[in-house]
C-alpha cells in the first residue's frame, strides 16, 4: 500500500486517490461509510489527469 | 546475491527524454529475488512511465522483456527482436547485465534503470546486508566465517578497533562490529587461537588494486 501510494505521489496522481480497508461482511454499514466518504473524495480531487483526452494520433482519425 | 535499488523515476525519465520507444529489459536472477528488476519490477516501472510520460505531454512506447540472466549473451539473444525494435534499452539488471547488453548490441545504447549496490544476503523479509567485496583472496577460515573485509567499516585484518561500541560500529549504531561478531563466533567455536596470529597486510592486488580482474580456465575454453 504504502509503495503504491509513493508512486501515485511520484507520478503526480496523489496518493489520496488509494485507500485500503478492512471490514467483515456484517458491517454494512461501516462499508456504506466508507464508499460515501471515498465517493466525496474522489469528487474533491477531481478526474485523474490521465484522464484528460489524449492528442489527436494517426489511428484516432476517422 | 547481487544487491540492487531502482534509480529514482526523475533520473529515468531524464535518461529516457531523448527517446520514444523504449524497452525495459528486467533480469530473471540476483535483481528478481533482491525485488529491484525482475518481471513484476519491470511491469510496475512500464506502468509508471506510461502514466509519468503521458502526464508530462511526451507520451513513449513503452515495451517490456525480461530474460533469465541479462550478464550472458545466449539469454539477451531471446530478446533480440525487441532489443532492435526500441530506440533505446533500460536495463533493469545489475552493472553487469547492462554492461554486457551494450557490448552485445553495439548498436543500441542501454541505460542502467537500477544502481548496483553491493553483494548480499537478504537477512530478513525486505531487509538486505552486505556480506562479500569481493577482494578475491577470502580469509573466511581465520575469522570464524565473518568477513571483516565486507563488514568492518575500515576492513581490518587485525581488529576490532577503539570504534567498537558495545558490539556496534562507530560508524553506525545499527551496524555491528564485525570483529565483536567475529570475537563472539571464534570464541563459541573454542578457536579463539586463531585471533593470536596477527595477520599482515592484505595483498589487495587480488581486489580493485589490480585493475579489472579476469578469470581464463584453459580447460572450459572451446
Amino acid at each position: 500500500m504504502n509503495y503504491v501510494k509513493h508512486i501515485l505521489d511520484e507520478l503526480g496522481l496523489g496518493s489520496e486517490r488509494l485507500e485500503m480497508f478492512f471490514l467483515s461482511s456484517s458491517e454494512g454499514a461501516r462499508f456504506a461509510e466508507i464508499a460515501t466518504e471515498m465517493t466525496e473524495r474522489a469528487r474533491r480531487l477531481g478526474p485523474s489527469p490521465l484522464r484528460q483526452p489524449r492528442p489527436m494520433q494517426m489511428e484516432d482519425k476517422p | 546475491m547481487i544487491v540492487a535499488e531502482q534509480k529514482p523515476l526523475e533520473e529515468i525519465k531524464s535518461m529516457l527524454a531523448p527517446y520514444r520507444k523504449v524497452l525495459i529489459l528486467g533480469c530473471g536472477t540476483c535483481v528478481t529475488v533482491c525485488f529491484a528488476g525482475g518481471a513484476k519490477e519491470v511491469a510496475i516501472l512500464a506502468s509508471q512511465l506510461r502514466m509519468a510520460t503521458r502526464l508530462d505531454g511526451d507520451e513513449k512506447e513503452i515495451l517490456e522483456a525480461t530474460v533469465q540472466r541479462q550478464c550472458e549473451y545466449e539469454y539477451n539473444e531471446e530478446a533480440a527482436d525487441l532489443i532492435r525494435e526500441a530506440d533505446v534499452v533500460l536495463s533493469l539488471a545489475c552493472g553487469i547485465g547492462c554492461q554486457t547488453m551494450n557490448q552485445q548490441f553495439p548498436e543500441k545504447l542501454t541505460l542502467p534503470g537500477l544502481n548496483t549496490t553491493f553483494l548480499g544476503q537478504p537477512t530478513e523479509q525486505g531487509v538486505w546486508e552486505e556480506r562479500c567485496q569481493a577482494c578475491g583472496n577470502c580469509i573466511l577460515a581465520l575469522t570464524g566465517g565473518i568477513c571483516p573485509v565486507a563488514r568492518c567499516a575500515k576492513s581490518l585484518l587485525n581488529g576490532p578497533c577503539g570504534g567498537s561500541q558495545r558490539g556496534v560500529c562507530e560508524v553506525n549504531p545499527e551496524t555491528p562490529c564485525a570483529w565483536q561478531l567475529i570475537y563472539d563466533r571464534l570464541k563459541a567455536l573454542g578457536r579463539l587461537d586463531l585471533l593470536l596470529e596477527i595477520q599482515p597486510a592484505k595483498d589487495w592486488r587480488t581486489s580493485r588494486d589490480g585493475g579489472q580482474r579476469r578469470i581464463v580456465r584453459e580447460d572450459l575454453r572451446l
